[in-house]
């Protein structure tokens, strides 16, 4: 691995945030250079060496849909593409739109209100626990499948920073009942995870640190009864991830400069895309294969200025009363398009952008699945069936994709249907799913 | 055996006709209870729910058969022997008699015909017969046996500022942490995720590093010789390990840093790169990060106490002296906890500490977070929402330290303001920024209920929320829990029309005429509606104001009008004694003179001492912690020191 970088030619923080390129022009969202994630012959950093990887990306956008806006009249090839699904219809050919889906373990009787509900079936097919969620999410699955080899066994990724709201609202991926997988935020931090330079001798360093930490809990399981092993595993298991981390950097990345952070953690849509710079970029250097991605949270409560919607938030246009006592429910309506549009714009910029990036004959876009889901159809109605959700790229050749079919199964079989019949991952069952979706294969 | 006797027992009554299926303890598991299951029973009939007060408690969601069993036969107390029909068993979940939580089991179906059945069993049984039926109370996992708990950011913080003179904060940019049970510190809630642990190895890079680089006095232990001074070494390694682990370092942990620093400072032939790693490694050692509720190890039992108190009273590490005082055995008894604690109490760390627990408990972050609709409030600023924050803050602290009545927190009729605040309260403004204000009688404030910080949170951007408030109350005050909303219910109220202006009253009037929403609401709604003078951003409103609009929105043609409507200010807090109200006041007082809210104050600090519920293991505690708060009249101090005093003396 350490030889295949053969300059050092590491992303410095400074480049990055700066948002110009090599050639000094400036352009509008900074991004790592791209020539510094190919070798000296041009293909894709790690390509050379190791066959093609397949990834997948769990895409989760806050409360639901106007499914008149969103969900396309006609089914099979010649659907119109709709005013929320357009900004997508350079993928046309490249994705599977799928309605009609169930989310059954939304239903069960339990606690939490419906985004809480709707939210933990949604991710993990389990019932909400009143905290959290029953059990691991899909990505979960399908990382314990394919993290193995990878310095991250996933990512997670988030963008609109929130202080409402609970755990279930804030986090997508769930290690394990109750044991949520708290997302990244700030670009400069995934960066520093991501391609932060280090050196032999830090690496050593670290190692010898881990050590005695790893030691240390092992000294503390001998006083613990056995309620608390599960957190001292858990710790264990964490600091065993982090020295994967450390182990995966390659040898001659250089010191990258201090913090230069001076964001506005407020402006989404320059997150979303430095975000997805990024991801696209851990993608492209093989540091992971499993991704999930929540622009915006669970029950959100954003506002929009960006789409010049600021009077209210998020939840309150999906029940059209913002502003207050509105009398036309229909101006929540049209922001709810708008905003959905929104979330699909930018999922979009993360498949052109995975696009952009060339890998063997291919892109990294062709070797990878999204799937794109919100926490309700209708999200008036806090929906929970008749789901409407978007499954892209090129992953697997024999994926049905130009089309829009509404088809009878349950989130959770597409789910199934993804990991292992798309993705070849094994994960054989999941919550709240009882067959594959015949429908996606071809 | 004892099931047979109750087939046989119901034999004698036969009337049932329950030849085919003898009702017992385990017919009642299997075929009654998941009816109650489903009908959502428990959400309410629990000891903290809103029935709480019907003393029917229904066992939660762990609980094992036999303690279904157990209830199933203690249901006995709502049959009517006489005539097993009249049983309120049948009658109130069926709302044949008018049932709060309103019809949860169809009249006449086959549900309603199960209650019958168990009702017409459990109605030939004598008291003695209901005993012997009860199988044994299995032994149960008491919650609260988990013995690790994670240091909070906050904790965090200021464990670092205090052991190596840090105060750059570093938990601000680690992932959030959840409010659970109503606080950050909940054990249940402290997950170690790989990226929280990266989050720490981070920080503990970073803050060894810059310790080392500015020379910290805290690591200033001995002057080292050189790179291999191993008389320095393992004096550094005992001494800023006790402190960092808030204890003595066992030997084998004195031998694996050694080894580290010995490692370290060899390579680089420089003793500081020794310190570094050491540090490095001990912030993120579990003995760092987690400290221990209690131990097997004896003498580490003194260390985890002083820690508990140190975190509860300062939010911080102990210090020395407090060390120094587990290791003389000072915290071993009783009066020895109690002095310390007074003592604890007297330093000014104590006002940090509490300010933890006040902003969680009134939810200072949602105040910061709060957005209103520039048009209508302009003087809603981020600065004006800290200043209500701080008026919380202040209250409270005056209350705790000057030794007032602590009920005079839902009841006072004065506070503590800057002048924006009392410009928004349209009251004379102090002398001095945040000096006590006294207000002029006839305000209808009442102790926090209406303080800014509490109504704007309850409110929407531009109006208030009744409901939100009622909740509040339930919930912070009254330690109860209100289920949420079923599936699927139409949570929206009936738009605002030109021709039909309403007043929230009004409006939330649908919640409690709609069979399936009252049954809630009737229990929320009406607290808030005494708040409803009070606006989004807690100015006091003589009328109300209905936005209404005519014409097509966005068609340019659209007017808004502000119709101006009266506000009753009259409620009720359903379940507690007299509970009626004209005005806020009224509400606070009611409130400071319940037991509900009394004994809330006290579940409050208990939860936020343990990090965890109070379970019925605990209620020993929680009473002698009550009865030393009532009997001090209402003292803060008496009672944090009555709880840490009965919780950590050594059984």
């Amino acid at each position: 691995m350490s030889n295949v970088w053969t300059k050092p030619t590491a992303i410095s923080r400074r480049r990055f945030l700066s948002g110009t390129t090599l050639a000094g022009s400036a352009v509008h969202i900074g991004l790592p250079p791209l020539a510094a994630m190919f070798t000296a012959n041009g293909t894709a950093w790690a390509a050379a060496q190791a066959p093609v990887e397949t990834r997948f990306v769990l895409w989760f956008n806050g409360n639901g849909i106007v499914e008149k806006y969103w969900i396309p009249t006609e089914t099979g090839k010649g659907y119109q593409m709709t005013p929320c699904l357009d900004p997508l219809a350079s993928f046309r050919q490249d994705m599977h739109v799928i309605t009609g889906l169930d989310n059954p373990a939304a239903r069960m009787v339990g606690p939490g209100n419906d985004h809480h509900r709707s939210m933990s079936a949604l991710m993990t097919g389990t019932q909400f626990t009143g905290r959290g969620a029953g059990g691991p999410s899909i990505d979960q699955a399908i990382a314990q499948k394919f993290g193995g080899s990878s310095r991250f066994r996933s990512l997670q990724i988030g963008v609109s920073q929130e202080s409402f709201g609970e755990s279930i609202q804030r986090n997508m991926s769930w290690a394990a009942y109750d044991r949520p997988l708290p997302p990244e935020m700030l670009p400069h931090k995934l960066f520093d995870r991501l391609f932060g330079a280090r050196e032999q001798a830090w690496v050593k360093r670290k190692h010898s640190v881990l050590d005695a930490v790893r030691e240390d809990l092992a000294g503390l399981r001998k006083d613990l009864g056995k309620e608390d092993l599960g957190k001292v595993d858990e710790h264990l298991a964490s600091i065993r991830d982090v020295e994967r981390a450390i182990e995966g950097l390659p040898a001659n990345y250089r010191k990258v400069d201090a913090p230069d952070y001076d964001g506005d953690m407020k402006d989404w849509p320059r997150i979303a895309r430095l975000q997805s710079d990024l991801l696209a970029h851990a993608f492209a250097s093989r540091q992971t294969r499993v991704a999930s991605y929540m622009l915006t949270k669970c029950q959100g409560l954003s506002r929009f200025p960006w789409l010049g919607y600021t009077h209210g938030r998020h939840h309150d246009y999906t029940h059209g009363d913002a502003p207050a006592n509105n009398p036309a429910k229909l101006a929540g309506q049209r922001t709810m398009r708008d905003i959905c549009r929104w979330h699909v714009e930018e999922f979009a910029y993360l498949c052109n952008k995975l696009r952009s990036i060339p890998e063997g004959e291919k892109t990294v876009f062709d070797n990878t699945c999204l799937v794109f889901v919100h926490e309700h159809a209708e999200a008036n109605d806090h929906k929970n069936n008749g789901m409407a959700a978007i499954v892209a790229g090129g992953a697997n050749a024999r994926m049905v994709r130009g089309v829009h079919s509404k088809m009878t199964g349950t989130v959770a079989d597409l789910y199934l249907t993804v990991a292992d019949d798309v993705l070849g991952a094994g994960i054989e069952a999941f919550p709240t799913a009882s067959r594959k979706l015949s429908g996606l294969m071809g | 055996m004892l099931y047979m006797r109750f087939a046989i027992l119901l034999l004698g009554c036969c009337a049932v006709g329950a030849w085919a299926q003898p009702l017992n303890g385990p017919w009642f598991v299997k075929n009654l209870y998941p009816v109650l299951e489903v009908a959502n029973c428990r959400t309410c009939h629990v000891a903290d729910g809103v029935a709480g007060p019907t003393n029917l408690v229904f066992p939660d969601a762990e609980a094992s058969d036999a303690e279904v069993e157990i209830f199933g036969l203690q249901l006995q107390r709502w049959v009517n022997a006489k005539a097993p029909k009249q049983s309120l068993l049948i009658n109130k979940p069926t709302n044949r008699l008018k049932h709060s939580g309103g019809m949860r089991i169809a009249q006449n179906s086959g549900d309603e015909k199960l209650l019958q059945q168990w009702a017409d069993a459990l109605s030939v049984l004598s008291p003695q017969e209901i005993l012997l039926l009860t199988p044994p109370v299995p032994k149960r996992k008491v919650s609260g046996t988990e013995a690790l708990r994670r240091l909070t950011h906050s904790e965090y913080n200021n464990t670092v500022r205090d052991l190596l003179g840090d105060a750059s904060n570093p938990a601000a940019q680690f992932p959030p942490e959840d409010f659970i049970n109503g606080f950050k510190n909940q054990i249940q809630g402290q997950s170690l995720s790989p990226l929280l642990a990266e989050n720490y190895a981070a920080a503990a890079e970073k803050l060894a590093a810059a310790a080392v680089r500015r020379q910290a006095k805290e690591l200033n232990i001995c002057k080292a010789a050189g790179a291999a001074d191993v008389a320095c070494r393992e004096k550094f390694i005992a001494q800023f390990g006790r402190r960092a682990f808030r204890r003595p370092l066992e030997q084998d942990q004195q031998l694996r840093y050694s080894k580290l620093f010995a490692a370290e400072s060899k390579r680089t032939n420089n003793f500081s790169t020794g310190v570094e790693a050491v540090v490095e490694a001990m912030l993120q050692s579990p003995n760092f990060l987690f400290r221990l509720e209690r131990t097997n190890n004896a003498k580490w039992r003194p260390y985890a106490r002083a820690a508990k108190l140190s975190y509860f009273f300062w939010n911080t590490m102990p210090d020395d002296a407090l060390l120094a005082a587990a290791a003389t055995g000072a915290l071993n008894d009783e009066a020895g906890i109690a002095k310390t604690a007074r003592q604890m109490l007297a330093d000014p760390r104590a006002h940090a500490g509490l300010d933890d627990f006040v902003a969680q408990w009134f939810r200072f972050d949602r105040v910061e977070n709060q957005l209103k609709d520039r048009r209508l409030f302009p003087t809603f600023t981020r600065e004006l929402a800290l200043a209500m924050n701080e008026e919380t803050r202040r209250f409270v602290h005056a209350l705790v330290w000057e030794d007032r009545n602590f009920m005079d927190l839902v009841s006072a009729d004065y506070s503590y303001l800057n002048a924006d605040l009392a410009a928004l309260y349209k009251v004379p403004a102090p002398e001095e920024s945040y000096g006590r204000v006294q207000f002029p009688a006839g305000t209808m404030r009442a102790g926090v209920l209406t303080h800014a910080s509490v109504l704007v949170q309850t409110s929407k951007p531009v109006e208030t929320s009744p409901t939100a408030r009622g909740l509040f109350v339930r919930e912070q005050l009254l330690c109860q829990h209100v289920p949420q909303p079923p599936p699927g219910v139409n949570t929206n109220l009936p738009e605002v029309k030109q021709e039909r202006p309403m007043t929230n009253k009004q409006r939330l009037s649908e919640h409690l005429t709609n069979e399936s929403c009252a049954s809630c609401h009737k229990l929320i709604d009406p607290i808030g509606f005494g708040l409803e003078q009070f606006d989004a951003v807690g100015a006091f409103q003589a009328k109300f104001i209905a936005h209404v609009s005519e014409g097509k929105p966005g068609s340019g043609k659209e007017i808004k009008r502000d119709i101006e409507l009266p506000i009753e200010i009259n409620g009720q807090v359903a379940g507690l004694r007299n509970s009626e109200f004209d005005n806020p006041k009224q509400l606070g007082k009611l409130l400071a003179e319940s037991a509900a809210c009394r004994s809330c104050v006290v579940k409050k600090v208990f939860r936020y001492y343990a990090g965890r519920m109070e379970s019925s293991a605990d209620q020993s505690v929680i009473d002698h912690t009550l009865d030393a708060f009532a009997r001090s009249q209402f003292k803060f101090k008496e009672l944090m020191i009555a709880l840490v005093t009965r919780s950590e003396s050594p059984k």
